[in-house]
């Protein structure tokens, strides 16, 4: 118990890690990347649907290109 | 694919980077607004980014100037914060060429932020009682007050930090974003009408499917710019639509695209409609270049170096900047070409399965 009590004492004393810097515009940034990251991760999942497919119709097609 | 890689990491670095960097130290505004000439008057200069307290308080200088020769100096300054200080003047009692009043732009330098400045910070009025009593005073004498206090030996710091400019500020990061849109518009359109030129010269069905998905994805670009755009314009012009000419000659192009699509799925014959589509993207992208790079040049515009170049002067964009704006130009892109090409992807397969191709 008393070993959590420490902890906002030390940011009190402007211990301040990266996320927690003045401003905190980092937190900003973080959470814009997670979005633009989850979209990727969305394109990236399509990709791999897109290329799956290709792959089956390639079977019953002669493919050009 | 390595280019699909690289537009992730470019688009997460101008993402980044583009938010992270601090703008350059700014002056907001000074109180109060408006003074009398010979008066004592006693000046808070509220910064931005500022860092008045690094200096030593005899380092940190402070003008009223009224133009590139004439301006007086604070005789006294006080640090009150890294963001606020009192800078006392005794204004000279009369203005250089006999005004009425007169418009100075406010300037601070010191050596921890280097020199920044307020343009129109204060109006300066002719007290009339100097006016009575000096009657005989020449313009020399009054003229003289002002060349005293000459602005010298200004600190220039070069870091890596944006331009700090006066009623945009922070949202000056919004040229990573926004004016990308308008590049990727174009490179997408570009691709579009090569390929429309290719099912003329052979009706392949697949220069008609690219032709289409890379216009579609240049038109969805198109319209993040623009609704982009009216979201800084909020806030930079006041309202978010000023029928400026570029938001009015952008918003006609887009249009035009918008009839492209309607046109290709009006005919029940897809090799027709095709056919049409393609001839109709020619003239589709030669009316782009008019709208888009050479009107605008002719009327005022809203938007910086409406003269001359429509995008960006050299004084629109620093070295700073450049080195976030075009690396963020070629990720969009990229990634622009990655979303067209799962477009395209998706119609080749679907017209297969529709026994179209």
């Amino acid at each position: 118990m008393l070993s959590l009590l420490p902890l906002p004492a030390a940011f009190a004393q402007g211990n301040r890690d990266f996320m927690r810097e003045t401003g905190k515009i980092n937190v900003v940034v973080a959470v814009i990347l997670v979005i633009f990251l989850g979209i990727v991760w969305y394109l990236v999942r399509l990709e791999r649907k897109l290329t799956k497919l290709e792959h089956q119709t390639k079977d019953d097609h002669e493919w050009k290109n | 694919m390595w280019w699909k890689t690289l537009s992730v990491v470019l688009v997460l670095y101008a993402l980044s980077i583009g938010l992270l960097i601090p703008l350059k130290p700014g002056v907001v505004r000074v109180s109060p607004e408006t003074a009398a000439t010979g008066q004592a008057l006693s000046l808070q200069v509220y910064g931005y980014n500022s860092f008045f307290s690094k200096s030593e308080p005899g380092q940190i200088r402070v003008w009223l100037e009224y133009d590139s020769s004439r301006a007086t100096a604070a005789q006294t300054i006080k640090v009150l914060n890294d963001t606020t200080l009192e800078a006392s003047f005794q204004l000279p009692p009369y203005l250089p060429k006999g005004e009425k009043s007169t418009l100075l732009t406010a300037i601070v330098d010191h050596p921890a932020d280097g020199v920044s400045l307020l343009p129109n910070a204060i109006k300066l009025i002719q007290d009339t009682a100097f006016l009575k009593s000096g009657a005989t005073v020449s313009s020399m004498v009054s003229d003289s007050a002002w060349t005293l206090q000459p602005i010298d030996n200004l600190h220039v710091i070069k870091d890596f930090s944006f331009p700090y400019r006066n009623v945009i500020y922070e949202s000056i990061r919004n040229t990573y974003y926004h004016v990308p849109m308008w590049f990727v518009l174009m490179f997408l359109f570009i691709a579009s009408v090569w390929y429309s030129i290719r099912y003329l010269g052979k009706p392949d069905p697949d220069f008609d499917r690219k032709a289409a998905g890379y216009a579609e994805a240049g038109l969805l670009f198109g319209f993040l710019g623009l609704f982009t755009g009216m979201v800084w314009a909020n806030y930079a012009w006041g309202k978010p639509w000023s029928n400026d000419i570029k938001q009015l000659m952008t918003a006609v192009a887009l249009l035009i695209y918008l009839a492209y699509f309607i046109l290709r799925r009006s005919f029940d014959e897809p090799e027709k409609g095709a056919r049409l589509a393609a001839v109709y993207n020619i003239f589709a992208f030669a009316s782009l270049i008019p709208l888009l790079y050479i009107v605008p040049r002719m009327f005022a515009s809203l938007h910086p170096g409406a003269t001359g170049n429509p995008a960006f002067g050299s004084e629109d964009l620093d070295n700073t900047m450049r080195a976030v704006f075009y690396p963020s130009i070629l990720g969009w892109t990229l990634l622009g070409f990655w979303i067209a090409s799962l477009r395209i992807r998706y119609q080749r397969l679907h017209d297969r399965s529709h026994g179209l191709d």
